[in-house]
This record gives C-alpha cells, sequence and structure tokens, in this order.
C-alpha cells in the first residue's frame, strides 16, 4: 500500500501510481466547481474519488484555509466499496446511517470511513443507524463535512457530484488492512453544573429553567453575533446522572433566534447534567497529541507501519486556537514522523471509536485520528 | 569598583519561539530573506487572537465567578436549611468520619447529652466525656454507657436501648457511610417506653381499683404452678359484694365506684404480700392465699373478710352499709387446674348466698353435680322455648258471694318431653337467672289473652309477671301487643306483680306501670303480706286488686294472728276501693271466714287446681249452672 497527500493547486505533484482511492478536502466553493471535480475525475479516472467540504484543510504539517487537499491511496489487497444515501433531514440520519450499512455490509467488510453532509444530520442517530447494522467490529470513522465559521453550506463529493445532502461511506474490504483510532479533546470544564430541563433530540432549549441562548449570549458578550460559529467556543460537556463517570462532549451547530433554541451535533437527553467547557491551547494541543499517541499505540501489533493518517478535528478548536491551531497539526505530524501520508479537515463533527470502550461514536470538538494501513 | 562587561554579541540565530519561527518561515521570500510586511501582518494577527483569547477568558472568569457567588449563596442557605431541619428532628445525630472524628451533630443532640456545644474531631469518647447525663451516678456507670454505646452500636443496624442514670430510657442506632464513617442516631423513647409500661400496667391490672386482674391472677397462677412444691396448698377466694347493686342504683355509679376502690383498699389490708387480690369484674374480686397451712386460718380469713366488709364506709358523705359472700376452694398446687379452682370457688359463692348474705362456703363436690344439673337445665329450657314446650294452665278465680267464675290466673307449665309436666316453681327462677323470663313471660301472655278472649265478657284473665320483666323497659309494648293480636278487652286482662318488682328501679317500674294502666289494664298486688307489705306501696300506685297470700289463707281457722292480717288487709282494701283476693282456699272453713272477713273473691283447690284451656269453659258453664240452682 501507498499513500501520498497532494495540494490540487500543484499541477507538478504525483502520486507514486494510478491510486484506488482519492480523498478531497477543499472549501466549500472549490468542491461544488465542476471544472476541479471533472480534472479530478479525468485524472485519476480509475480511483474511487470522495470527498469533503471544510473551512480549513489539514495538509502534512500545516493548515490550508483556501486550497484542495487530496490524499491518494493505492491498495495491494483491500478491495474498496462506495454507498451514497440521500439525507435530506437530520430527522433521517438513523435511517441513512442503517442504509449505508446494509449497502456494505458483506464478508470480508473490515472498517468503514463516512463523511456526512454537516448541516442537516445527526451524527449521533447516523451512527447508531450505521451500527445496527454493522454491529461494533467493523472499525467506524469519519466526520461531518464543515464551512468554517459560516454554517450556511457544506457538500459532499462522491461518484463525480457534489451534494448538499447527502451521506457517503467507504467500506474496505479484505483481512490486510488495518485501522486504528484516536480522539481527545483537551476541553475544561468550568462554572456550575447545570441541568438540560427542556430539550428534544439535538435541540436544547433550557439548562436550570434558564433559556440555554441566553446562557451563551451573556458567555459570548460581544462575539454572540457571530452565533452558531462562536458557540463553538463553549462547547458543553454532558452527562447522565446515574452514569457520571461516562461523558461525552456535544458541540453547538445552530440557532433559532426565533424558537430560542440550540441545535447540537448529538442527542441532548432531558435530565443529563450540562457543564459549559472552555479550551485553553496548551490543553487543546495536547489533547491532540493524546489521541495521535493512542492511535499509533495500537499499530504497534500490525507488523507494518500505517501508510495514512486522516486528522479529522473540529472546526471549534480552529476557531479558537486562530493561527495557533496549526500547533495541534504540527503535534500529530511530529508524532507520526515523515513516512506517513497526513490529510485531513476541520469538521462539524467526528466519528470514531471511543478510546476506552472502542465503541463508535459522534465526537464533538476533538481531534481525532485515523490511521490506515495494509498488512502483508 | 568592578563593572560587568556586557553580554558577548553573538552572530547565532536566536532561538525563536515556535510561533515566531512558523512566522518567521511563512514571510520567507523565495530568495531566503524575509518579507517584513507579510511577519509584521502574523505577528499583528497573533497578538489580536491573543487579546481576544483574554477577553474571552476575562469574560468567562468573571461570569464563572458571579455564577459561582449565587451558587454558594444558595449553598449557604440550602446549608441553614438542613441545620434547621436537623436540629429540629426529633432524633440526635451525630456524624463521624473514617477516622472516627466527629464531624457534626444536631442540636438534639446536645440536648439529649446535655452538652454545650460539640468540637468537630473528638472521637466519641472525648466527646460524651463531659456528658452531665452520663455522670449522674459513677465513673465506672459513665464508661460502660459510653462502651455500651459505642462497642454495641459497633454491630451496624442494631439498635442498642440504654437506661440512663437520670431515668431516661434511650436508644442509639449506627449507621454506616460511603466514606468509611457514620452516623448515629439516638432518640430518647422514655415516654414511649413509659406510655408501654402503663399500658401493660393496664393489662393486668383492673382501671378502677388498680387490683391485678384475671390476666394477672392467671400469670401468677402459671408461675405458683411452675415453682409447686409437693403438698404445698393453696386456696382460691371468690367474693361478691352484699347489696351492692342497691348502693349504685339509689347513690349512682360514682359512688359505687368509689365503694368499689374502698372494699379494695380493706381486702388488700387484710392479706399477706404474696397474696393475690383481684378484681374478676362488677361487685365481684378473688383472693388467692397461697402457702395454706390450714382450713382454719383460711375461715378466720374468710371471717375477717366479711366483718371487715360489713363494717360501714363513708364514701361522699353517705353512710354506707354492704357485706359480703365467700366461696372457697382449696387445691394442692401441683394438682391445680386455674379453671377448675376459680369456677369451684364460683359454685361455692354460689353456695354460700344461698344460704343467706355474709355467708363463707368451701366448695364441695355434690355442687358441682347441682351446677351439671342447673346447667343441663338451662340448656333444656332454651330447646324447651323453641320447640315450644311450654303450656299455659288456668286456675278458675270465683266471687265468694255468688260462686260465678270472675276470672282465671294463667300458670305457666312446662310439657318436658321425658320428665313430663314440670311446674313454675321449678324453672320460672332459672329462666329470671339465664334471661329467658322475657321471652316466657311474653309467651304465657299472649297465649293467655287469646284463651281469654274465648271466654265470656264477665271472666277476666289474671297473667303473673316476673320484676325482670321490667328490665329492658318495653313491657308495655308488649302488653299492648298481645292485646292487640288477640282482641280482648284490656279491661278484662289483670297482671299481677309481687312487691319486690317495686323495689328495684322504682320509678321506672312505676312509669311501665302507669303506661300499662292507661291501656285500660288493671293491675294486681299479689302475694300481699309475705314481703314488704309496705303499705306505700299501695299507696304509691293505684293497684286494683290486692291478693292475699296462700299462706295467710292456710292458717285461717288455726291461727289468729293469720285471721288478724287477712281482716286487716281486707278492711284496707274495703277502705281504699280496691278489690281483694284470697290464694290457697283450700276448706269451706277457709271460705267462710273470707265470707265473713268481706274477702271479694278466692281461688283455690277448694273450687279447682289449674286446669287446661279446654276445661275451662266447661268449668265456667258449671258454676254458673251452680249459682243458677243456688239463686
Amino acid at each position: 500500500m501507498w499513500s501520498k497527500q497532494i495540494n490540487a493547486n500543484s499541477e507538478s505533484a504525483m502520486f507514486p501510481a494510478a491510486p484506488d482511492l482519492v480523498i478531497v478536502f477543499g472549501p466549500t466553493d472549490r468542491l461544488a466547481d465542476r471544472t476541479l471535480i471533472d480534472r479530478l475525475a479525468h485524472r485519476y479516472d480509475t480511483a474511487m474519488i470522495v470527498g469533503c467540504s471544510s473551512g480549513t484543510m489539514v495538509e502534512g504539517d500545516r493548515l490550508d484555509d483556501d486550497g484542495v487537499v487530496i490524499l491518494g491511496m493505492g491498495f495491494d489487497r483491500t478491495e474498496l466499496r462506495l454507498a451514497v444515501q440521500p439525507l435530506p433531514s437530520s430527522d433521517l440520519s438513523f435511517a441513512a446511517g442503517a442504509a449505508l450499512g446494509e449497502e456494505l455490509a458483506a464478508d470480508g467488510l473490515s472498517g468503514i470511513f463516512v463523511l456526512s453532509n454537516g448541516l442537516n444530520v445527526n451524527g449521533s442517530a447516523l451512527v447508531a443507524g450505521l451500527r445496527t447494522v454493522i454491529g461494533d467490529r467493523v472499525a467506524l470513522s469519519g466526520g461531518l463535512a464543515g464551512d468554517g465559521a459560516r454554517f450556511a453550506d457544506t457538500r459532499i463529493l462522491a461518484r463525480g457530484e457534489h451534494h448538499a445532502d447527502v451521506v457517503a461511506a467507504i467500506g474496505f474490504y479484505g483481512d490486510h488492512v488495518r485501522f486504528a483510532h484516536g480522539s481527545a479533546g483537551g476541553w475544561q470544564p468550568f462554572g456550575p453544573v447545570r441541568t438540560i430541563n427542556d430539550a428534544a433530540g439535538s435541540t436544547l432549549r433550557g439548562l436550570d429553567g434558564e433559556p440555554a441562548l441566553a446562557l451563551y449570549e451573556r458567555y459570548l458578550g460581544e462575539e454572540a453575533v457571530d452565533l452558531p460559529a462562536s458557540g463553538l467556543l463553549y462547547p458543553l460537556e454532558i452527562w447522565d446522572p446515574a452514569h457520571p463517570d461516562v461523558r461525552v462532549v456535544r458541540t453547538l451547530l445552530a440557532i433559532d433566534r426565533d424558537a430560542g433554541t440550540l441545535t447540537f451535533a448529538g442527542d441532548m437527553p432531558q435530565g443529563w447534567k450540562a457543564r459549559l467547557m472552555r479550551g485553553m491551547f496548551d490543553e487543546l494541543i495536547n489533547g491532540a497529541s493524546t489521541a495521535v499517541h493512542h492511535a499509533l499505540d495500537q499499530t504497534a501489533a500490525w507488523g507494518t507501519s500505517p501508510s495514512a493518517c486522516l486528522a479529522i478535528s473540529c472546526v471549534g478548536r480552529r476557531l479558537l486556537m486562530g493561527q495557533r491551531t496549526e500547533e495541534e497539526i504540527a503535534a500529530v505530524a511530529a508524532a507520526l514522523g515523515p513516512d506517513i501520508a497526513l490529510a485531513g479537515f476541520y469538521s462539524y463533527g467526528e466519528i470514531a471509536p471511543q478510546n476506552q470502550t472502542a465503541v463508535p461514536c459522534l465526537h464533538n470538538q476533538t481531534m481525532t485520528i485515523t490511521l490506515i494501513g495494509e498488512c502483508a | 569598583m568592578c563593572v560587568k562587561p556586557p553580554p558577548p554579541i553573538t552572530t547565532e540565530p536566536p532561538v525563536l519561539h515556535r510561533i515566531a519561527a512558523r512566522q518567521a518561515e511563512r514571510a520567507r521570500r523565495p530568495d531566503g530573506g524575509i518579507d517584513t510586511d507579510r511577519l509584521l501582518a502574523l505577528v499583528s494577527a497573533t497578538y489580536a487572537e491573543t487579546d481576544v483569547d483574554r477577553r474571552r477568558s476575562d469574560r468567562a472568569n468573571r461570569l464563572m465567578a458571579q455564577e459561582l457567588e449565587v451558587a454558594l449563596a444558595e449553598s449557604a442557605l440550602q446549608n441553614l436549611r438542613f441545620k434547621a431541619a436537623l436540629d429540629n428532628m426529633n432524633q440526635g445525630l451525630a456524624l463521624f468520619d473514617a477516622s472516627r472524628r466527629l464531624v457534626l451533630t444536631n442540636q438534639r443532640f446536645l440536648d439529649i447529652y446535655g452538652l454545650d456545644h460539640a468540637v468537630p474531631g473528638l472521637t466519641l469518647d472525648q466527646l460524651l466525656s463531659n456528658s452531665p447525663c452520663l455522670s449522674v451516678s459513677t465513673a465506672d456507670e459513665h464508661r460502660r454507657l459510653v462502651e455500651e454505646y459505642d462497642g454495641a452500636a459497633s454491630a451496624y443496624g442494631a439498635r442498642i436501648e440504654q437506661r440512663w442514670p437520670d431515668g431516661r430510657t434511650i436508644t442509639i442506632e449506627r449507621t454506616r457511610l460511603v466514606d468509611g464513617g457514620f452516623l448515629d442516631t439516638v432518640a430518647d423513647v422514655t415516654e414511649a417506653r413509659n406510655a408501654s409500661a402503663r399500658l401493660a400496667h393496664l393489662a393486668r391490672h383492673d382501671a378502677l381499683t388498680d387490683l391485678p386482674n384475671r390476666t394477672m391472677l392467671r400469670e401468677r397462677l402459671d408461675e405458683m404452678m411452675r415453682n409447686a412444691r409437693s403438698g404445698d396448698r393453696c386456696a382460691m377466694l371468690c367474693l361478691d359484694l352484699d347489696r351492692f347493686k342497691l348502693v349504685n342504683d339509689t347513690l349512682g355509679h360514682p359512688v359505687g365506684d368509689a365503694l368499689l376502690v374502698a372494699v379494695a383498699s380493706r381486702l388488700v389490708t387484710l392479706v399477706r404480700h404474696h397474696d393475690v387480690v383481684t378484681r374478676l369484674g362488677g361487685d365481684e374480686f378473688s383472693v388467692l392465699v397461697q402457702h395454706v397451712t390450714s382450713d382454719h386460718a383460711i375461715e378466720q380469713l374468710c371471717r375477717r373478710i366479711i366483718e371487715a366488709l360489713t363494717q360501714p364506709f363513708e364514701i361522699g358523705g353517705h353512710h354506707i352499709q354492704i357485706g359480703a359472700s365467700i366461696g372457697v376452694a382449696m387445691v394442692e398446687v401441683d394438682a391445680l387446674d386455674p379453671n377448675v379452682m376459680l369456677r369451684n370457688a364460683d359454685l361455692a359463692l354460689y353456695s354460700a348466698k344461698a344460704g343467706g348474705r355474709g355467708n363463707y362456703c368451701f366448695y364441695t363436690p355434690d355442687m358441682h353435680v347441682f351446677a351439671t344439673r342447673r346447667r343441663e337445665l338451662e340448656i333444656e329450657l332454651r330447646r324447651a322455648l323453641k320447640s315450644e314446650e311450654f303450656e299455659v294452665h288456668y286456675q278458675p278465680q270465683v266471687a265468694i258471694g255468688t260462686h260465678a267464675v270472675v276470672g282465671f290466673e294463667a300458670l305457666a307449665r312446662w310439657y318436658h318431653p321425658e320428665r313430663g309436666i314440670i311446674p313454675p316453681n321449678e324453672f320460672i327462677s332459672v329462666c329470671e337467672e339465664i334471661g329467658l323470663i322475657g321471652a316466657v313471660g311474653e309467651f304465657v301472655l299472649t297465649r293467655a289473652c287469646r284463651d281469654a278472649a274465648c271466654w265470656p265478657d264477665s271472666v277476666k284473665i289474671a297473667v303473673n309477671l316476673s320484676a325482670l320483666q321490667f328490665k329492658s323497659g318495653t313491657l308495655p309494648a308488649v302488653v299492648a301487643h298481645a292485646l292487640r293480636v288477640s282482641g280482648l278487652d284490656p279491661r278484662r286482662l289483670e297482671l299481677e306483680i309481687t312487691e319486690s318488682a317495686m323495689l328495684d328501679d322504682t320509678a321506672s317500674v312505676l312509669k311501665q306501670l302507669r303506661d300499662i294502666k292507661q291501656l285500660g289494664v288493671l293491675i294486681s298486688l299479689d302475694d300481699f303480706g309475705t314481703g314488704y307489705s309496705s303499705l306505700s306501696h299501695i299507696r304509691n300506685f293505684p293497684f286494683d286488686r290486692v291478693k292475699i297470700d296462700q299462706s295467710f289463707v292456710r292458717d285461717l281457722g288455726t291461727n289468729s294472728d293469720s285471721l288478724a292480717i287477712v281482716r286487716a288487709v281486707t278492711g284496707l282494701c274495703g277502705s281504699l276501693g280496691i278489690l281483694s283476693t284470697a290464694e290457697g282456699v283450700e276448706t269451706l272453713d277457709q271460705l267462710n271466714i273470707l265470707v265473713a272477713e268481706k274477702c271479694d273473691s278466692a281461688q283455690g283447690y277448694y273450687f279447682s287446681r289449674p286446669v287446661p284451656f279446654v276445661e275451662t269453659l266447661p268449668f265456667v258453664s258449671r258454676m254458673h249452672a251452680l249459682h243458677s240452682q243456688a239463686a
């Protein structure tokens, strides 16, 4: 297996061979550019081409807010299959996930990498739908497409078209392909513990009897005008009071000022506890480092090195850290070393197995790492 | 003066902060030089981002501090509420940490132990060392109570109970806490325990006299039986107050109750401390005498008791004279059966009362035979009423001047399926004792009225009433009913009562008699001359007839006293306009004297013994024929 990441702007950059899989990350407008799509299709006519939009791309140890990053991979002993399902509304997320699972489920399915539109989706439900079909033994990771701080339009590139309302999943088949994952946030909870007293699905209305939108506006101050993007600065840590040890992070996706609601990238169960979180630069960067090391530790048993690394980080980290965001990518790149191709994007939600339980789920505000390799 | 030389100027490139290094890298021109404008723009952006981040942090810290302040204030308020709740609990609480050091107590804990305050960090031993409540007695006792508390309470969940030197009863319970500490709950249960003790006392004592009751007597008997020694004898005395009912009826229940209390006090002074005086109920008492040495000793005790209770009582300004009858059962303790013993003493009491008041009587086995016979009789009487074995016979009453039949006296007969006809004197008194007299009396009255309705209008029917038939107060209604169903003219019915019926609850009896008389029914005074023969009775109620007892009639001609009495009664009746009837006329001589004494009518074997209903009308006709012949 080989992997290489190149920049679409660099006409001279070449892959060592015709790739089997091309994964593309780029700004929304570039991904919706017919010319680019056609050029990619022409240039990699034998490859499966899949991609998604984002405000910021990971290109090796650097970040790029404007360029299109292409990760090419060639496999020796691994079959690939692409599944695409419409996802026009987040209510259909579970069904779409289950349908993807049905499409991909076959003997030899080893792993799935999923890319979903980033706005009309309940990531938790999408993963749950997939898991009902494929179970927990198939490696599952991926992310929700992004649009920087705009939250206006996300795109999925699949089968030669760009879509605002689909979810695409690549199935990896065979005994030789290997996956390793890691995810970590580095966000720190602060302030009082609150109770979710008014919520439905992924929509939150009240915390401790107070409108949740008002709480965010108070904490954001003048930055409240930038909601929902600025809401990413303060994710929520939530947990079931019956299981206080199992905590998940929820990131803000959208607001409805008329309804006074906030929509998060996952369920907000009523009665659960919630606490605001904030990121300190060093803690977030340490989080990224933790994620990549967790993944690398798993590769020790492979008998071979990973070939590619897909780093999917949260747009909230990008918004918070500004120029210093690059430091978390630098930390990942330093841990990987020069021989592993590194590409990725800043997403509206990350999908990867939990570090402790290895059960796939939706993460928010984390850096997630997917390492891919192929054994002899 | 030594001047420190300036650091040497080096040509080494500076060690840059990693941000600066990356910015420098990004601002590097293709020729290797630095694009200063680009670099400055990057540096400036970094400063701006840092400013924004600092402002966010400041804002977040400020808001968080405000929120935490509110939360702390709420928490402090909550603590105050908890403290108020804890301090107002009925139980004392003391919370200890995993190293057995005090964390907190509530006010109730301090109150129970009489402590001013409790310093956190103390051990239980140190905490309680200042408790004045535990120190009322000796230091040893104090130590024992603390050790018992700490030791016994360590068995988590087990509640221990301590009786403190100051008389209080305290329960202590220890609950293990998740942090390894424990919570002790202390409750003052003195009042509850005292109430339980009072209840237990009440369950075994008579509420009025505070004497032991049957339950406690039974316990003492059981205890005696357990500790019985061969040859040891005991005696059970059952005693019943004479004339107590009269006190209750005439002076009221409060005086009656006070009398019972006074009787109890006297009884207790007459026995030894290990003998048991019990109130069995009403005016019945018992004395259990242990370790009896001789029958003579018991006889002496009985006499002492009777004598003591015969002495007048002064109660509420009343001078009260009563008496007592006693039945005694003596047994060997190792053969004792409490039920049999009490029953035998009761039979002996029955026997003592039968022999007149102020007596005592020892149980003998023949009493049991008598009692058994009586019990059989009771059972048979109840059956007789159900299976209609009673009948009514009629004894004619004849006008002395004309020999015309003026009436019949109804007399109950029991047709026993095995023993034949049984006369009333053998069963009426038993009926009265077992509460059957009402039913039997009603049967006789109804039957007599029905039969009398078949006789000529000139013939009356006389029916005897028992004093007990007045008890329920429904007698006027019963009489009215009998008249209604028979259609008998009330003026043909005469009800006979004895003087004794007027003695109990006189007002109620008189009222019922007046009500009956109001119906038109006539009232006779029966057996006059045998009992009180009180003229006040004749004056208190307008009797229509007085019946002279047969004992006087029988002696007419042989005993001048009897003649004097008969003459006095007929004379009295004549002056008051009351009819007189002589009972038990058996001879012509007797009849002639009664004629001479102007007695109105007579009945007796001279005319006829009581006859069944079928013979009544023929008798009337026969007498009428005789009368016509004589005329």
